[in-house]
């Protein structure tokens, strides 16, 4: 037997068909409850909360035996939930997913209807993850709007949300995949960028992608940003030399919808010649008067010059010259 | 975003619209890329719709102007074409049939726009309406142009400006409203679904076939 009730409710147990002057001893998993919460035989808990929840039993007062027992849980009912809709593989079809706000802290049910014009859809329930459901596209190009109402319901309450929207307004593809970021051997400024259509897109033939690509220098807090209508690579032409740099990419249907989140990010540091032995200060201004780059770090910083992928220790010394550099670059782009 | 990317493509379509018909196919143009400039003049409509669906809309007023307004599809609305169609069919249409189908939707939703410019109230209101007549014209010629480089038969159409044969005059001011609101949302949505028609003909047509088909004709 379990008992719902509310946060801050007043709980009144009674021990089953005793009568209300019976010498009866209550427990709440397994402990003794004092007498003071008793009123005759019932047990009074006013304003409950979460941690009272739990397994209350009553005994008769001499022979101990069980009269009566049940499970406490005490929670709430739902607040309106959060539902959300997005067609990721356009045109099969889309799915909603939804969670509730805050906790109820007892069992929920949600229960998810999808209205077509006059025609009930049905939404088939995802095994993983939980709370999200995706209806198949009968007919593509419609005219009528898709109206979808999730209701939760619990022991001690129910509520609703609803969510109308065009067929072509929830597409969103996943973000593309296995971005892959490399230098270019022999060009100091360059870094080549290639990824792929996100798996879950079906028929990029017919329904092809345009992308979005983003990168800096990890020194730098501001985005440069390109955008592609074909293709998946992209080279980057004027990436500073020698530094590391973050890139993302992201896609978006060519003529609905809107773009997916980021792709996850790749760094990569254009190609720099292979550092010689900085043993005195003249092979130093050598080095780095050889290079035709103007945004090359100035010598008194050599160990930012050194190697492509630096450990973060020697990013934290360069910090203050890469500052000073960008700077300048920035005056300069 | 795209705005300015569209309005550039509308000239170069429109300027080379006159090139279009099948005689000149056997220059550059191929049916690829006259295909490329249909795809080009939907999206410079679709931009252009928006604009004035938002007028059009405040025009009509309340509730056609609120952006939750759903209205169950009523019987008499079924006459104006719809883009809407089974995935499965879709997928399976013929070059041909694919051309078509828009072929003959925007001839239609071109006269019904046309019936409308010459009710509508304002001065604003119809000075939009009869541009965006003139550039949906201009897409009508196109398709027509692509179809018959292609050696396709134009499909027979509606005669000219005149009222769409069998279209009962709506009984009451509200339900012509009605007619006017599912209008344009046709018109957006087969805007919606042409993009997508012709992203499939650019890569079935490849612009060798002209050359063929041209020969094939004897010129």
């Amino acid at each position: 037997h379990i008992q719902y009730e509310r946060v801050g409710a007043d709980v009144t147990m009674k021990c089953g068909s005793m009568d209300w002057d019976a010498a009866v001893t209550w427990t709440a998993n397994g402990t003794d409850i004092d007498e003071s919460h008793l009123n005759g035989s019932y047990l009074i808990l006013k304003n409950v909360d979460l941690s009272q929840s739990g397994q209350y039993s009553c005994y008769e007062g001499s022979s101990w035996h069980l009269k009566y027992q049940t499970y406490l849980r005490v929670g709430t009912p739902p607040k309106e939930p959060v539902l959300m809709c997005r067609s990721n593989n356009y045109p099969k079809g889309f799915y909603c997913s939804w969670h509730l706000p805050t906790p109820t802290y007892i069992p929920n049910t949600f229960n998810i209807s999808v209205i077509h014009g006059t025609k009930d859809m049905v939404c088939e329930k995802d095994a993983v993850p939980k709370n999200r459901c995706h209806i198949r596209y009968l007919q593509l190009f419609s005219t009528v709007k898709y109206k979808v109402t999730l209701t939760v319901t619990n022991a001690l309450g129910k509520n609703f949300t609803t969510l109308t929207f065009d067929e072509f307004a929830i597409v969103k593809p996943d973000p593309p995949e296995s971005v892959v970021a490399k230098p270019v051997p022999n060009n100091p400024r360059r870094l080549e960028v290639s990824w792929q259509n996100p798996s879950s897109w079906p028929d990029p033939e017919s329904f092809p992608l345009k992308f979005f690509l983003r990168y800096r220098p990890l020194i730098l807090d501001q985005w440069q940003h390109v955008e592609l209508s074909d293709g998946t690579s992209h080279t980057i032409t004027d990436a500073y030399a020698g530094k590391e740099y973050i890139i993302q990419v992201a896609a978006k249907d060519n003529d609905i919808g809107t773009w997916s989140d980021w792709s996850v990010a790749v760094h990569a540091t254009p190609w720099t010649e292979e550092p010689k032995h900085l043993t005195t200060e003249a092979q130093i201004t050598e080095t780095t008067s050889a290079s035709t780059s103007s945004f090359m770090a100035p010598p008194t910083t050599k160990i930012c010059d050194k190697g492509a992928m630096v450990g973060s220790g020697a990013m934290a010394v360069c910090w203050t010259a890469g500052l000073v550099v960008a700077a300048y670059s920035v005056l300069f782009i | 975003g795209d705005s300015w990317g569209i309005f550039t493509f509308l000239c170069a379509a429109l300027c080379n619209l006159p090139a279009l018909p099948a005689l000149n196919c056997s220059e550059e143009l191929g049916a690829g890329q006259s295909i490329q400039q249909t795809y080009d003049l939907t999206r410079y409509l679709e931009h252009q719709l928006r604009t004035l669906a938002g007028t059009y809309l405040n025009y009509l007023g309340p509730p056609f102007n609120e952006p939750d307004f759903n209205p169950p599809r009523l019987a008499r609305a079924e006459r104006v074409p719809s883009a809407t169609v089974d995935l499965d069919l879709w997928r399976g249409l013929t070059d041909n049939a694919r051309l078509a189908a828009n072929y003959r939707a925007y001839s239609r939703l071109l006269c019904y726009l046309r019936v409308l410019d010459g009710q509508v109230g304002t001065a604003e209101l119809r000075h939009r309406l009869a541009h965006f007549c003139a550039s949906l014209q201009g897409l009508v010629l196109s398709i027509g142009g692509v179809m018959s480089s292609l050696g396709y038969p134009l499909p027979a159409g509606p005669a000219g400006p005149s009222a769409p044969p069998g279209a009962p005059a709506a009984p009451n001011d509200f339900l012509k409203k009605m007619d006017d609101f599912w209008l344009l949302k046709e018109l957006q949505t087969w805007l919606w679904r042409s993009a997508k028609d012709f992203n499939r003909l650019k890569k079935k047509v490849p612009p060798a076939v002209v050359t063929l088909r041209l020969e094939a004709r004897g010129f």
